[in-house]
């Protein structure tokens, strides 16, 4: 079964562990110029995880919020299908993973993500493209991602994705404060990581017009949205894509594959 | 819309090049460092807490407090944290300020500004908020003169940062340090300690006598980050705290008008700087209402401390000047507002301000000599986190007093109080464990901070103390402050004391939903 991760919104006091640990564990970079937590932080190379700090109205009130923004880890994620050389890939346990040997670097899986996650290394030499991996290699060990082991508050739980939607439901069923919407359950077809809240998620930079659809069932239709692309650079990527495959067919050979 | 900005984004002829010049040799570098056909992440460090092997069990000791980037008091260095949990643990166990909340917050960062969080972060990612900056600008800047003043604990904690023995006594050495940074006048926060002393005092015997209708227990108001919990947790409880302004506050209002009056000075060109170890003094010194002397001047601008700087600080300071402290010559405090009693010195202990109040107190009420006992309160010193006394004081009765330090500590009594079930009169609180020898600001000289070093600064302190004669030890013998009431304040809670040295409290219970205590 696939696992995933219940965020209850409700719960966050802004402090920025999970951005840390993240960090810590995927060695990733601290910029000041790039924030991971605050007033307007980005997602980037560096900073798979991000806590945005939300000033919001609750019954006429001025209210704080804070989100915590990844990779959702769709259930049929629409970077995986616009990957041709199957550098996405999901996992059995939920996670969608990236693995740059088999990067091509066409960049078509930031056009295809519905969340906009991917991002590309731009002050590298060699750049990759990048997001939360969901740490993976803790989840295939049956530990909790490093974000959600490291939370005060408990804003996180760690799961089986069908336990933690039955749990949101009687969250969002049994306590009148939360919206009645569980983001991720249905969204781009589903996610595994889902979201409660007590503020509407549009009002928290939530994209709400995300088709529900499995988002692969036409990621055709995504690619067309590409033109300029798909024309400049269909000769150079149809190259790279030959030379990726033999690597890959040497790989197989040696026995070193990742599964697909 | 978000797409297409993203597109154009790549054909940028930057991002062309960079794309074209990386593309392949993407592979190439891949196969060459020959490790990535593993996922990417995964390769770095968590501490020993998280490291569980089979793992979803939620860890004691993880995370971290939250931080107001706004904070005039604390900031952190997010590339120093190492998630270890000993902010969050201090924070929320010995200062029951984290977690004492329902969740959701509501529109605050929830911290009294105490710094015990500073103290105990092993890799110094949490300190103060650095404004040496500031400062150093207006030592500078000829048009203003920068006087500064030294809260009783900095004197037993600023050697430790040069090497000196836990509790060292610098006062002289500190004297002389900051003149040769450059301040114009050095004085001292014993003074309106001593001030303090008169006007806390003489609303205890008003509550007492019944002048008043105050209620009582009446709570000391000195400890900013005691202060700030209060107006959190406990806003009903307001009307017990003393009115009187912190010994800080009390000295930035008095030195803008009654000094400024005296030497002739325009307030405007003051620029008016505190040392302290403390970093709840920064936030304290912003509020709106601490403008007196603004009010006073007509002109709102004008605050009454411009500028805070910890004992941490001072010390960067000063080894940034290449300055070496210990072997400084002691010099003297300045005149004028420069007299401290041994009871204004005392402040910095837990215990400290209570003593000092009630050597005063006696003297008030019966207009007798102050008995030896009241000169060495053994019941509420050492480092109990709570601690009483009751006195028989002629004509009046036994008074009872508490002192407690540690807000972990405060929130037993506070709830007697609630409940009406205190028998005290007078309740001395302070933030921090300690009280201000261990403030947020002081040295980190053991981590987290120990009671070792804690009761070598207090045994300094008493030691001082007591090796004054007997009039230097009583606030009300202190003959600048006499001299501050009699060509200026005329008497204590006078109107114009009133105005310059009492405060009114913000509740701040809108802020959070405090948890019901079991
Ligand atoms: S660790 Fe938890 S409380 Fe802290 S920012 Fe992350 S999600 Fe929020
Ligand atoms: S959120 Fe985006 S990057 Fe993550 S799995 Fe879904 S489509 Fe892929
Ligand atoms: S300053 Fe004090 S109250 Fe604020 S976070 Fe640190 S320990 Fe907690
Ligand atoms: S004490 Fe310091 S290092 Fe440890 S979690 Fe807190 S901020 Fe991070």
């Amino acid at each position: 079964m696939s696992k995933g991760v219940l965020v209850d919104l409700t719960k966050c006091v802004g402090c920025g562990s999970c951005t840390v640990a993240c960090k810590l564990w995927n060695k990733r970079e601290f910029d000041k110029d790039s924030p991971a937590v605050g007033l307007n932080p980005q997602l980037d190379d560096q900073n798979w995880t991000t806590v945005s700090f939300n000033e919001v109205q609750k019954d006429g009130q001025p209210v704080w919020r804070f989100v915590k923004q990844q990779c959702l880890h769709c259930e049929h994620p629409a970077c995986a299908s616009a990957c041709f050389a199957k550098a996405f890939q999901k996992t059995p346990e939920g996670p969608v993973i990236y693995y740059p040997h088999l990067c091509v670097g066409c960049r078509y899986c930031m056009l295809a993500c519905p969340f906009d996650i991917p991002k590309f290394e731009w002050d590298k030499s060699f750049p990759l493209v990048t997001k939360c991996q969901m740490c993976s290699t803790k989840v295939a060990e049956g530990q909790a991602p490093a974000c959600v082991s490291v939370c005060p508050t408990d804003v996180m739980t760690f799961g089986e994705r069908d336990e933690l939607l039955a749990l949101a439901k009687k969250t969002i069923d049994s306590d009148n404060r939360y919206v009645k919407h569980i983001y991720g359950e249905n969204e781009a077809g589903g996610t595994n990581w889902i979201y409660i809240s007590d503020i509407p998620f549009e009002e928290l930079g939530f994209r709400t017009d995300v088709t529900t659809r499995p988002i692969p069932e036409y990621s055709h239709d995504f690619l067309k949205y590409t033109p300029a692309v798909a024309i400049s650079w269909g000769a150079l990527l149809t190259g790279l894509y030959a030379y990726t495959k033999r690597r890959n067919k040497i790989a197989k050979e040696e026995n070193k594959d990742v599964p697909m | 819309m978000d797409k297409q900005k993203g597109l154009n984004k790549e054909m940028t002829r930057r991002g062309f090049l960079k794309l074209f010049g990386g593309l392949g040799l993407v592979g190439a570098t891949a196969t060459l460092s020959g490790c990535s056909k593993e996922p990417m992440g995964g390769e770095g460090w968590m501490p020993q807490q998280y490291q569980v092997a089979a793992s979803n069990y939620p860890t004691q000791v993880r995370g971290r407090i939250p931080i107001d980037p706004m904070s005039p008091s604390i900031m952190r260095d997010d590339e120093k944290c190492i998630l270890c949990g000993q902010c969050l643990e201090v924070c929320q166990n010995v200062q029951t300020v984290f977690g004492y909340y329902e969740l959701p917050v509501v529109n605050d960062t929830i911290c009294v500004n105490c710094g015990q969080c500073t103290l105990w972060c092993p890799t110094a990612a949490i300190t103060e908020k650095d404004d040496t900056q500031r400062v150093l600008d207006a030592i500078e800047d000829p048009e203003k003169i920068v006087i500064v003043q030294t809260a009783p604990a900095t004197r037993v904690g600023l050697g430790e940062e040069f090497g000196l023995p836990a509790g060292t006594w610098v006062e002289g050495q500190q004297v002389a340090a900051l003149k040769q940074l450059g301040f114009d006048k050095v004085f001292d926060t014993n003074f309106t300690a001593d001030l303090t002393i008169m006007e806390e005092g003489t609303e205890l015997i008003n509550r007492i006598t019944g002048k008043s209708d105050a209620p009582l227990p009446q709570f000391t108001s000195c400890s900013p980050g005691w202060v700030k919990f209060c107006e959190y947790y406990y806003p009903d409880l307001l009307p017990n705290m003393s009115s009187a302004k912190s010994p800080q506050q009390m000295f930035g209002a008095v030195l803008k008008t009654y000094y400024a009056k005296k030497m002739n000075i325009d307030p405007e060109k003051i620029f008016s700087v505190s040392i302290m170890p403390c970093t709840a003094k920064k936030f304290e010194c912003q509020r709106p209402e601490f403008n007196s002397a603004g009010k006073y001047w007509n002109k709102e601008e004008i605050r009454d401390v411009d500028a805070v700087l910890t004992v941490r600080e001072l010390a960067r300071m000063i080894k940034a000047k290449g300055i070496d402290l210990p072997n400084l010559p002691e010099e003297k405090y300045d005149p004028v507002l420069g007299e401290g009693s041994g009871a204004g010195l005392i402040f910095g202990n837990t215990g400290g301000v209570m003593e000092a109040a009630v050597r005063t107190a006696y003297f008030v009420l019966t207009e007798q000599d102050v008995p030896d006992l009241l000169f060495d309160l053994k019941p509420i010193r050492g480092l109990d986190g709570i601690k009483e006394a009751a006195l028989d004081v002629p004509g009046v009765g036994t008074i009872k007093v508490a002192v407690v330090h540690g807000l972990s500590n405060a929130r037993p009594i506070l709830e007697a109080v609630r409940r009406g079930e205190s028998p005290y009169h007078f309740i001395e609180f302070m933030c921090c464990p300690g009280g201000c020898i261990a403030g947020g600001g002081q040295p980190r000289t053991a981590l987290p901070p120990s009671d070792e070093v804690r009761a070598a600064r207090i045994a300094t302190m008493y030691g001082k103390d007591a090796s004054y004669n007997r009039e230097h030890r009583l606030s009300h013998e202190n003959s600048e402050v006499l001299t501050l009431y009699n060509d200026f304040l005329e008497h204590p809670i006078s109107h114009l004391a009133h105005e310059l040295l009492h405060t009114t409290y913000t509740d701040r219970g809108n802020k959070l939903k405090a948890k019901k205590l079991s």
